[in-house]
């Protein structure tokens, strides 16, 4: 469980995050959500200590993090798994090297040993066989799902989504979304996701906080963010006529008044 | 501001690469590949500056040397000490400061921007032990050897040109290298690959590691590490011949 208190992150005189705080339980996935300069990347960065918050304390499993020397640091952050919105593999390793290299740094396992773990997530992610490709010759799917695969090679407790379905077409962000919630699921991780992607909020938001200039505007699960009245919010997330649909169908799926049939894993069979 | 806060930052930076390895065996891995890349990478660029820059020295100093008082062998002399104190690392080294500097800069640089450099932070690696440090020590390592390779190459080349050019024979070339020979010159010249060797890859390495924008910022830092190690290089090389010649 991640526990955030009162964070105020400020950039100069430019308050960028104010008076956030929210908790994030194992086995959830938790979204951060807001429109772009809302401050949700810097949230992030926070909260895995890319970034000192100027206020406030971030809790670990109730371990304070921000109090922690740089040694508790480092152990917290080998249970950390990211997955970063460029994927950020390592141009010039392999993929198999590149999912290798958490395993290379931090365990004393044999090459048979880690090469098994790699083929596992390798094949979790369903990227069977690309184990001597290089990150340049991957589409923008497979990079994000070999990313995916190098932050849950360590078997993190915590696992961190920035931006996982940008520049993804439909059908791949909900082969991502499945991934996540059902990595989530299987290893009890608390997973946080920043997006701003209504699909991914609507199917495997959990716990959803939406962020407007800086500050905590709303939170709740993603059954209440179908009724909720903040304007903020329903401006941001359901900002087309077609998203405006949507909420409504939705709408009438909770209250029971028509049938909800469908199933996420059904959605991205081919 | 901005000079001393940069000179303030860079300090921090070489302060920060001395932490404790998470693993020694991937630091080896990487210094190994820092030094196949710095070494192996530049021997081509090396070589051939130092043999054109030797023949050069040989028809230059002959060209010079009119009066007939003076007697021939004398050239090799030139060019040995000319090569030996100046050329082989001074001028070697400003082109790699080109060649090495932009490379390292760009490198760290990218890895900045496409947030790998975040990626190792977040699996609680030091990053800048990791990135930085198996570089210098690289450069550290395989510079002093190019030079000395660039020292033998370059007085080769005059030997060459002398010889092709009928200026003067080999033999009487090989007898004005040994004569007034000074061993110090070599020592002198060694010390000075090694201070360049630091300037030439831990200011590259800071400004490609403190890389903010996108590619456009990638290429000037680049521009701007190789301008300022190539100005500190010749500092060093004025400051070094003062002190120690």
């Amino acid at each position: 469980m991640i526990n955030v208190e009162n964070i105020q992150k400020k950039f100069g005189d430019k308050v960028v995050i104010e008076g956030i705080s929210a908790q994030m339980r194992a086995g959830q996935c938790s979204l951060i959500i807001g429109a772009s300069g809302s401050g949700k990347t810097v949230l992030m960065k926070c909260m895995v200590g890319l970034l000192t918050p100027d206020q406030g304390s971030i809790y670990y499993n109730g371990n304070s993090f921000t109090a922690m020397d740089h040694k508790s640091k480092t152990l917290i952050r080998k249970e950390i798994g990211m997955l970063f919105q460029g994927s950020a593999l390592f141009d010039s390793l392999t993929v198999e090297e590149n999912i290798m290299f958490p395993l290379n740094m931090f365990t004393k396992d044999s090459t048979g040993e880690k090469l098994k773990r790699v083929n596992t997530v390798l094949d979790r992610v369903n990227l069977s066989g690309i184990n001597k490709k290089y990150p340049a010759e991957l589409s923008g799917g497979m990079k994000k799902r070999v990313a995916l695969a190098r932050a849950i090679v360590l078997n993190p407790k915590y696992l961190f989504c920035d931006e996982p379905n940008s520049g993804l077409d439909p059908q791949t962000s909900l082969v991502i979304d499945k991934l996540i919630r059902d990595l989530t699921l299987e290893h009890q991780i608390t997973t946080v996701i920043n997006t701003h992607d209504m699909n991914s909020v609507m199917e495997i938001g959990d716990y959803i906080l939406f962020m407007h200039q800086g500050k905590k505007d709303w939170e709740g699960t993603r059954k209440e963010i179908i009724f909720s009245k903040n304007q903020q919010l329903n401006d941001f997330i359901f900002a087309s006529e077609f998203l405006k649909d949507a909420k409504d169908m939705r709408m009438l799926e909770e209250t029971g008044k028509i049938p909800n049939d469908r199933d996420l894993d059904q959605m991205i069979q081919p | 501001m901005t000079f001393l806060s940069d000179i303030g930052r860079f300090l921090l930076t070489l302060k920060g690469m001395f932490k404790k390895l998470e693993n020694r065996q991937m630091y080896g891995k990487e210094l190994i590949r820092q030094c196949t890349e710095i070494g192996f990478g530049s021997l081509g660029i090396v070589a051939i500056i130092s043999v054109f820059i030797g023949a050069v020295s040989t028809i230059q100093t002959t060209y010079q040397l009119v009066s007939p008082l003076v007697p021939i062998s004398t050239v090799a002399e030139i060019v040995r000490d000319t090569v030996i104190l100046e050329f082989a690392p001074t001028l070697v080294c400003v082109v790699l400061a080109g060649v090495i500097g932009s490379r390292i800069a760009s490198e760290l640089g990218n890895m900045r921007i496409s947030e790998q450099i975040d990626a190792l932070e977040i699996m609680g690696i030091n990053t800048k032990t990791y990135l930085i440090l198996p570089k210098i020590i690289a450069a550290l390592l395989m510079i002093p050897l190019l030079v000395i390779i660039a020292m033998a190459l370059g007085i080769w080349g005059g030997r060459l040109a002398g010889a092709a050019s009928g200026i003067i024979s080999p033999n009487l070339f090989d007898k004005g290298l040994m004569s007034n020979f000074i061993p110090y010159n070599v020592f002198f010249a060694l010390i000075k690959s090694y201070v360049y060797a630091f300037i030439l890859s831990s200011i590259p390495a800071y400004f490609g590691y403190h890389v903010r924008g996108g590619a456009l910022e990638i290429g000037k830092a680049s521009t701007k590490a190789v301008v300022i190690s190539c100005v500190l290089i010749l500092f060093a090389d004025y400051a070094l011949s003062a002190l120690l010649l």
